[in-house]
């Protein structure tokens, strides 16, 4: 079986690669100098097809992160792979390829070149390496490598085998690798390199003189060499509650999981710091769907590395995804508080959240180097080599200070090339293989769905060039200084870091035409996003785009489970005002009976949003915005009124009772000076109207223009429902109660789709036997979910039979009213039911309570709180007695009523129930026989599903 | 004495008598509320008494219905019993200001109207602040039952149009 023909001989070419399957293993298949060779097409390092790489030399390049392996043996070559990729053998017969599986590319590729066979120990220098990081472990490596035959000692304190910090704040924060696929070296790399590793120890003191180290231990260790690996620390924050539960910093493993699990469980992470790393975690934690906040001290996103235009080209990528940024910020505490936590910056503003992360940059820890006198800068300085102001003492990685190819600049880096490639120049140095490090600084991040790589040295004062639209795909930055190209940013587009590399390299001019590329311009505007774009290229990209909305998930089990940010997001809830108030839907405004004469006018509301509904003198009925069309005051402040035109008192501009404008004072100056420019036409600036209908005296008002007529959107049983409690008599008004209830709007819907409760938590219908589980009852649904009928007929309470009693914990036995006459029914409807609970969605529920009847309008003021305006009803020709049964009959229902002041505290506990404790659900999963819609038993929560499988299709969640 | 004086043509130490009683009631009636002694309370109206709350915006405008709406002294033992023994609400302290009575007038059938400004404050057990929860006044009529001054009517009306949340208990 070995040999598999797999592709034919002229669709490998000398460029480029083939990438073909082969039994399930994916091969890329190239051509060298004539021959074809198969090797593993993904790379060591990270997901990425080699098939897609670049081609050249006898190297095909990594497309992700430019590993570069040799296609004859595998080896990796460059950063960041370094386990080499598998060959196969392949052979070219008759035109065609085949590659052999089982058996890889010559016998001499069998063991991996270069590798030296672990030396016995003893025989040579001592060399002791302080830090186990990617530096130390590299460097370990590499003086083995280089032929170093004595003994090698790693002393590091943390209590893993050494590992890569990238994916800290990438993959590892978002659970797609895990600990132990992020080693420097494979597990038992050290022992058969025979470097001994003492892991969990701490040097705490370097003696010169003696050449030795002190160890935690109390013990100490000689060395001939000595290399400090040890990095740096994240720098915390210095402020108070730094150090409270639920604030990260990020270094380590440890660091990087608990801020994981904290990050799956938040809504509200806020970052400190818009560094490559802060951005890096917020890019996570939208992936993981929280809101994210960051705080910058500064005015721009890595304000010390970056120009502040190409800084600015970050941030719109983070922003496109929904981050939003605060600059200029200075924390000055983090507190606790019920809530969770929150950051108070400077000037008495505050940020809440469930997570707070610092990302405020590093520092080295170079504090051994310093006590012990060598040279240290804001890291130890070294030379091309690695080595200290000793030269029995080298450093690398982090904390080194070293000499940079560009314009003899130095620095510290930070980054995994320079942890990686200094500490093996250092490690041949000191193993007798004089190796300068001289390598083009490069970087890259993965953030927003980019893969952004960055080449050579950038600094705050070079100029900017874009080339495509910046940040997005195929994108680059490039910052020019003096002439030449000092650095290049690429987006997605790894191709263009070779390029740039090469002219970085050469330091040869250029200018914006040989780079192809265009002035990056920048436009602050302030409160506004920000707009980057190349001069010529459309600024609109950035402005105009839409801040995508927190990714909001429902919970996998369904509908019978709602989460509470549906009830508490201030987002959702500008979506529903949005989509629901002022979308496809009929609101109820006012009963034709409050306003009966032309003129007559009464304040009210859709949604949040004021409006007024007036008579005309055509005796229509007409609802407008309640805001001028001149500098949106909100004229009309009386309850109710009678007018001839409505005048804002401001600036007098008048409007007819239809809401369009007639009179604007001064229109046209006086003298001939000011006034309204002369296209100015009064029909264009009318107050905002809304489309009105009316059914059997009731006032609906819609921000759509072509809205279904009303019956088509209750639906022919909802219809029904109206149609027996308005039965055509004329309406009689008997007066109003208002309350606010602190919880969110839907709750009182889902409170009248919940039969459940009403048996439960109103001892006082149950007692008087108003209402018990046997009787009978119907939760009627719409077919779209949005409106209900709660209905049941009213028994005496005798016939409760003893089983239902005992479910019901509220009823009580041995209770009677002394006027039980307010509780009588008197039938007066063509309706099966004495109570009907409608709920016409989105603000109205039309209440027949036996015989006192109301309508309650659901105004909304925000996703915690909303406002309900109760009118409560009679009928011409009640006589006096039937009058006052309503109004005695009355005392079940309002804010004091015996029923409703149950409903309106309950829907406060279920609030407050959310507000501290975050990431809750509910469950509602009460009649699974329902699963949503009309159920004919109390004990179903199939209403409340209906209802919000309605609500999330228009509200997309 | 059985019959209540005229307020407004009585004499002046009548009136300053009179004033002082409604005012010594008003304070009864309101240590009666913020005590909690919620069954003590039908006992400061007559059997026929008529007892109302109900909002300005309402009582301006000649709209009858009420938050609480009362006919006889059993409607009111009802909701002093039904609050008690079947509400649900939570936990909270009501406190009753009043302020000193005016007279208005005495009527033929010995009843006497007047009025007080009341503010009631609400204490939750969650919250460190009492929020005001009601300011209104009373539009009441007094009548003596065997020499003790009782309300035959008591309407309560509230400036604050918008109720927090729930009115539990009586004002
Ligand atoms: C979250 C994160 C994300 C990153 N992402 C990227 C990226 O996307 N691209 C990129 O190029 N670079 C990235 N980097 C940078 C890169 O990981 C570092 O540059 C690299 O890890 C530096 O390696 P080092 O060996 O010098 O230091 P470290 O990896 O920090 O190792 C130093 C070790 O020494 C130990 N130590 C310190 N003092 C002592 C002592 N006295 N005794 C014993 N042991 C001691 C420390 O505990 C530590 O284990 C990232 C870094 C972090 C933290
Ligand atoms: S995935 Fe190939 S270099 Fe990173
Ligand atoms: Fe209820």
């Amino acid at each position: 079986m070995p040999w598999v023909q797999v592709a034919s001989s002229g669709d490998v070419r000398e460029s480029g690669a083939l990438g073909v399957d082969v039994e399930g293993t994916p091969v890329a298949l190239f051509r060298v100098d004539g021959a074809v060779y198969a090797t593993h097409n993904i790379c060591t390092h990270q997901f990425a097809f080699l098939s897609d790489g670049y081609v050249e030399d006898g190297c095909v390049e990594c497309p992700l992160h430019q590993a570069l392996f040799d296609i004859r043996t595998g080896k990796a070559k460059t950063a960041p792979a370094s386990t080499d990729l598998r060959t196969f053998a392949a052979k070219e017969e008759n035109g065609a390829v085949y590659v052999d599986l089982t058996r890889s590319a010559g016998e001499e590729a069998e063991t991996p070149a270069g590798e030296p066979v672990a030396p016995a120990a003893g025989t040579g220098e001592r060399l002791v390496i302080l830090g186990a990081g990617q530096a130390g472990a590299r460097a370990a490596e590499a003086m083995r490598q280089a032929g170093h035959a004595g003994p090698i000692l790693l002393i590091g304190d943390e209590d893993e085998a050494p590992y890569e910090r990238p994916p800290l704040s990438k993959e590892l924060l978002l659970g797609t690798t895990t600990r132990e696929s992020i080693r420097v070296l494979p597990a038992e790399r050290l022992s058969s390199l025979n470097v001994g590793f003492c892991s969990g120890c701490r040097v705490t003191a370097i003696d010169r003189a003696a050449r030795t180290v002190s160890l935690s231990y109390g013990s100490s260790v000689p060395y001939d060499k000595l290399l400090i690996a040890t990095g740096a620390r994240a720098r915390r924050l210095p402020a108070p509650g730094a150090d409270l539960p639920g604030v990260h910093h990020l270094r380590t493993i440890a660091d990087a999981e608990a801020l994981g699990a904290a990050l799956t469980a938040a809504k509200r992470v806020v970052v400190i710091g818009a560094g490559f790393i802060g951005l890096e975690i917020a890019s996570a934690a939208r992936k993981l769907g929280a809101a994210v906040t960051i705080l910058e001290r500064a005015d721009t996103p890595l304000e010390r590395l970056l120009p502040p235009a190409a800084g600015r080209v970050l941030q719109a990528l983070a922003e496109g995804q929904g981050v939003a940024f605060r600059f200029g910020v200075q924390v000055a505490a983090i507190r606790s508080d019920v809530v969770g936590l929150r950051v108070d910056c400077a000037g008495d503003d505050s940020v809440a959240a469930d997570v707070v992360v610092v990302g405020i940059g590093t520092e080295a820890n170079l504090e051994l180097a310093r006590d012990a006198g060598l040279a240290v800068a804001d890291g130890i300085v070294v030379d091309g080599e690695g080595r200290t102001s000793d030269p029995a003492i080298f450093a690398a990685g982090d904390v080194a200070h070293y000499p940079t190819p560009i314009n003899g600049r130095r620095c510290r880096l930070e980054s995994w090339q320079h942890a990686q490639e200094q500490a093996i120049a250092a490690g041949r140095t000191m193993a007798g293989q004089e190796t300068t490090y001289s390598r083009t600084p490069w970087f890259w991040t993965d953030q927003f769905d980019r893969n952004i790589q960055m080449i050579g040295l950038p600094s705050r004062d070079a100029s900017v060039l874009v080339r495509g639209t910046a940040g997005e795909a195929g994108s680059v930055l490039y910052l020019l200084e003096g002439g030449t190209l000092s650095a290049a940013i690429a987006f997605d587009d790894p191709q263009a870091i070779r390029d740039a590399r090469a002219r970085i390299e050469s330091g040869a001019p250029v200018d914006a035409a040989s780079l192809g590329a265009a002035p990056l311009s920048s436009t602050v505007m302030s409160g506004a996003p920000t707009a980057c774009a190349a001069d010529g290229a459309s600024a609109e990209e950035y402005s105009t785009m839409d801040h995508p909305q927190p990714n909001f998930r429902w919970p996998e089990e369904g509908l019978t489970r709602i989460p509470d940010w549906v009830y508490t997001d201030e987002t959702i809830y500008k979506r529903e005002v949005e989509r629901i108030f002022h979308g496809r839907t009929w609101n109820y405004v006012a009963l034709e009976a409050e306003i009966p004469n032309p003129g007559d006018h009464v304040r009210s509301n859709v949604g949040p949003t004021p409006v007024v509904v007036s008579r005309a003198e055509d005796g229509s009925i007409n609802v407008f915005e309640n805001r001028c069309a001149h500098r949106a005051a909100e004229f009309c402040r009386s309850l109710r009124g009678n007018a001839k035109e409505f005048v804002c008192p401001y600036h007098q501009w008048s409007y007819d009772l239809k809401g369009n404008l007639v009179g604007v004072p001064f229109r046209r100056g006086v003298d001939g000076k000011g006034g309204m420019p002369k296209d100015f036409r009064a029909q264009d600036h009318g107050l905002t109207q809304l489309t009105v209908t009316t059914h059997r005296g009731v006032v609906f008002a819609s921000y759509a223009s072509d809205m279904e007529p009303l019956a088509d959107y209750l639906g022919p049983d909802i219809l029904g429902e109206f149609e027996a409690t308005f039965d055509g008599r004329p309406l009689k008004v008997l007066g109003y109660y208002r309350n606010t209830l602190p919880g969110n709007w839907k709750l009182y819907h889902e409170n009248l789709k919940d039969p459940y409760h009403a048996t439960l938590l109103h001892t006082f219908l149950v007692s008087f036997g108003l209402l018990v589980a046997g009787n009978r009852s119907l939760m009627l649904c719409d077919e779209s979910g949005r409106h209900g009928v709660m209905a049941s007929a009213k028994s005496d309470g005798k016939n409760v039979s003893q089983e239902n009693k005992k479910e019901m914990r509220a009823y009580q036995e041995g209770m009677v009213l002394e006027e039980p006459r307010f509780v009588d029914y008197r039938p007066e409807f063509d309706s099966p039911w004495s109570v009907t609970m409608m709920t016409v969605w989105p603000n109205m529920i039309v209440q027949r309570e036996m015989n006192t009847l109301g309508i309650r309008q659901i105004v909304p003021t925000g996703p915690n709180e909303f406002i309900m305006n109760w009118t409560m009803f009679g009928f011409e020709g009640d006589d006096d007695e039937m009058l006052r049964h309503r109004l005695r009959q009355g005392n079940l229902m309002g804010p004091a009523g015996f029923l409703g002041l149950e409903d309106n505290e309950a829907i406060k506990y279920v609030q407050d129930g959310m507000k501290n404790i975050p990431d809750g659900r509910h469950l509602v999963a009460l009649d699974p026989a329902t699963e949503a819609g009309t159920s004919d038993t109390l004990i179903s929560e199939s209403a409340i599903r209906a209802m919000y499988r309605h609500w999330r299709s228009v509200m997309d969640v | 004495m059985d019959s209540i004086i005229d307020a407004t043509a009585g004499s002046r130490q009548d009136r300053l008598l009179l004033r002082a009683e409604i005012d010594d009631f008003n304070a009864a009636y309101a240590a009666a509320l913020d005590d909690g002694r919620l069954k003590d309370w039908p006992a400061f109206f007559t059997d026929d008494a008529f007892y109302l709350i109900t909002s300005r915006e309402n009582h301006d405008a000649g709209l009858p219905v009420g938050l609480v709406y009362c006919e006889g002294a059993g409607m009111l033992r009802d909701r002093a019993f039904a609050i008690e023994k079947t509400a649900m609400f939570a936990p909270r302290y009501l406190r009753h200001i009043v302020g000193t009575s005016r007279l208005l007038r005495g009527r033929e059938d010995g009843t006497v109207e007047a009025t007080a400004n009341y503010l009631v404050l609400q204490t939750l057990f969650d919250r460190p602040e009492s929020t005001i929860h009601q300011v209104g006044t009373y539009i009441d009529r007094f009548r003596r039952v065997d020499g003790v001054l009782k309300l035959q009517e008591r309407r309560c009306v509230y400036d604050n149009l918008l109720v927090p949340n729930a009115l539990v208990y009586p004002v």
